[in-house]
């Protein structure tokens, strides 16, 4: 399908706001940090505050996060970047229990993309609020829990626990992990199921929800208005693709899964077509994912209409990633006297 | 990530490459079993880094030079192999965890099948310079055949005893390295001793299974396909035992590469 007109919209912050207005009530502890977050000048950087973004009811100093999966829990990467510069950091996928995931070889590097099959592996949600989100709560950056379950309930008692836990800005919810058996993807493909997760994880958080599409569907931009439709405040896209890769000489699979979900830069083209579609045919901010590696490709997001960006396996590639594309992005908008990003979301000219 | 520049690239065996890279005196000094993640510089191909173990490693006053030993096995181990002197990578590291010294044992087994031999050349050379005292220091190379044996002259210059075997019986003798292991645990003080292997899995899980029943401590490092290097994407799970007997699965590339052979869940690999 083909978006039947040019991309127009802006969501101001109002609009926003007016998404969910029954379920922020003032002086929430969710207002409290969402002012928190804009404490640009502390760092020096970002003086202007050009390179701030609404997602929803969340205020990002830049539009830059880390994919889920691709950063750890922050601390990773702590030695190589200072994570107050980031826009948010998105955690690994958290499920109630913790999940050994999937037996190893895990990961094949493809023609400019990789293939992983992980399978959720993570600490669990309590173990995350009590060994990880302490470290996280000292960095002027939003930080954003993914949230995975096998059923509804899981998503929702996981969505809950983080909404109570302090220092947890946003909720992603990963319909769309291509990997594991039960839930996720089985949830992402169908438009019903994914209005049912969204509606009923609004339910029990005051968090901004993020729902996190596949790109396994034929049409994305249904379950992108499927979101909309039950309460999402904003949908990022995508999740990596499923394929394949097999050694020749063994005649097996080179990961264990049999299959994986594909990322890296072969993927950019589809990710940018996709976001393109949803951001033309919903309202809420779209979040673009999908071999960013440069300020030149996440760009390229922006003015087809992704408010902000996750960037993934580049993390993989150079520890720096994010920080040479938040300050990419400044030069360019900068080099282009552009007031904010509002001038660059949805741009494009065709 | 630092930028390096190439000095050697040289093939001393049929697959086989040894590296010399120099990089800024910011490079921190790594110890034996570290790794570094390295590709070559630019254009996007092999766009992930590959783990390759310290060979060497040399301090002078206004730079370091790294030496990495290794084989080609794939696309990334090709392109890395066709960089020529002055050719520039970039690298990141030093990376892992490394071998433990208890300077209290006063036997080492020092044990490299295939390339486990630049690990296990790296940690003869630094328990020779670290380690004082009476020690004694035992050395074994394998390999399918002589000309997969890379490295010897710089083990031999390393004082201590060495033993050869490939599995043709090319050179040394014939057979596994893990069976030259028996000659020289006999009798030894399981407390007293430590053994440290590098190599293929099949041969640290035969090793494994060698030394269960006699208590003698050893130290694997152990080799998985990895993409970050830094424990964040999870791609090098290895499933290994805590000290409750429960399993949980840890990172080769940050709780390891090295672990302690009798945690490592060998029935998983």
């Amino acid at each position: 399908m083909t978006p039947s007109r040019k991309v127009t919209f802006t969501v101001t912050p109002a609009e926003a706001g007016v998404q969910t207005p029954s379920r922020r009530k003032p002086g929430t502890k969710n207002n409290k940090l969402v002012s928190g977050l804009l404490r640009n000048d502390k760092n020096g950087y970002d003086k202007q505050g050009m390179l701030t973004v609404e997602i929803g009811p969340l205020k990002l100093k830049n539009p830059v996060m880390t994919a889920s999966g691709t950063f750890g829990y922050g601390e990773e990467y702590a030695p190589y970047v200072d994570l107050n510069r980031l826009g948010a950091i998105i955690v690994k996928g958290l499920s109630l229990k913790p999940r050994q995931g999937n037996p190893s070889p895990r990961i094949m590097e493809t023609p400019s993309g990789m293939l992983n099959a992980i399978g959720l592996q993570n600490v669990g949600v309590k173990s995350f609020i009590r060994d990880k989100l302490p470290y996280l709560r000292q960095f002027d950056t939003a930080i954003i829990a993914n949230v995975y379950g096998e059923t509804i309930e899981e998503y929702l008692r996981v969505s809950e626990i983080l909404t109570a836990a302090d220092g947890v800005h946003a909720l992603e919810i990963n319909v769309s992990c291509p990997n594991v058996k039960k839930g996720g993807v089985a949830f992402g493909t169908d438009p019903d199921m994914i209005a049912e997760v969204t509606a009923r994880v609004k339910d029990v958080t005051n968090l901004p929800v993020i729902i996190k599409l596949s790109p396994n569907v034929t049409d994305i931009v249904v379950m992108a208005k499927a979101a909309e439709a039950a309460g999402a405040d904003a949908v990022s896209l995508i999740n990596t693709i499923t394929g394949m890769s097999v050694d020749i000489e063994k005649r097996i699979p080179h990961l264990k899964n049999v299959t994986g979900g594909l990322s890296g830069p072969a993927i950019k083209p589809i990710a940018l077509r996709m976001v393109w579609q949803a951001a033309s045919q919903v309202h809420i901010p779209v979040i673009g994912i999908g071999g960013i590696m440069t300020a030149a490709d996440a760009l390229e997001f922006f003015i087809v209409g992704a408010r902000a960006i996750q960037v993934g396996t580049a993390n993989f590639v150079e520890p720096r990633a994010t920080i040479n594309i938040i300050e990419g992005i400044e030069a360019f908008v900068k080099r282009h006297h552009l007031v904010d990003m509002d001038e660059l979301v949805g741009s494009l000219k065709i | 990530m630092w930028t390096g520049s190439i000095i050697f690239n040289n093939q001393p065996g049929p697959q086989h490459l040894h590296m010399a890279v120099r990089l800024p005196a910011e490079f921190q000094d790594p110890i034996p079993g570290q790794f570094v993640m390295i590709r070559p510089i630019g254009a996007g191909v092999p766009l992930l880094s590959r783990p390759l173990s310290i060979y060497n490693f040399v301090r002078y006053q206004n730079h370091v030079t790294l030496e990495l030993l290794y084989r080609v096995v794939g696309r990334g181990t090709e392109l890395l192999s066709q960089l020529p002197p002055a050719g520039e990578v970039k690298i990141l590291g030093p990376l892992g965890s490394g071998f433990r010294i208890e300077k209290a044992k006063s036997k080492r087994i020092l044990l490299a099948g295939g390339m486990g031999v630049a690990p296990i050349t790296f940690l003869a050379q630094y328990l020779e310079r670290q380690v004082t005292g009476k020690n004694e220091l035992n050395i074994c190379l394998g390999a399918k055949n002589c000309a997969e044996i890379v490295g010897v002259e710089r083990i031999k210059s390393i004082p201590g005893l060495l033993n050869i075997s490939t599995d043709d019986g090319s050179l040394g003798s014939c057979g596994l390295v893990t069976d030259l292991l028996p000659g020289i645990t006999q009798e030894c003080d399981p407390g007293k001793t430590m053994i440290y292997a590098c190599g293929p899995m099949a041969m640290l899980k035969a090793l494994a299974k060698q030394l269960a029943p006699t208590g003698i401590p050893c130290q694997v490092s152990i080799e998985e396909r990895m993409a970050c290097g830094v424990g964040a994407c999870l791609g090098c799970a290895v499933a290994v035992q805590n000290r409750r007997g429960i399993r949980e699965q840890k990172s080769v590339c940050k709780d390891g590469p090295v672990f302690n052979i009798q945690d490592v869940c060998w029935d998983q690999l």
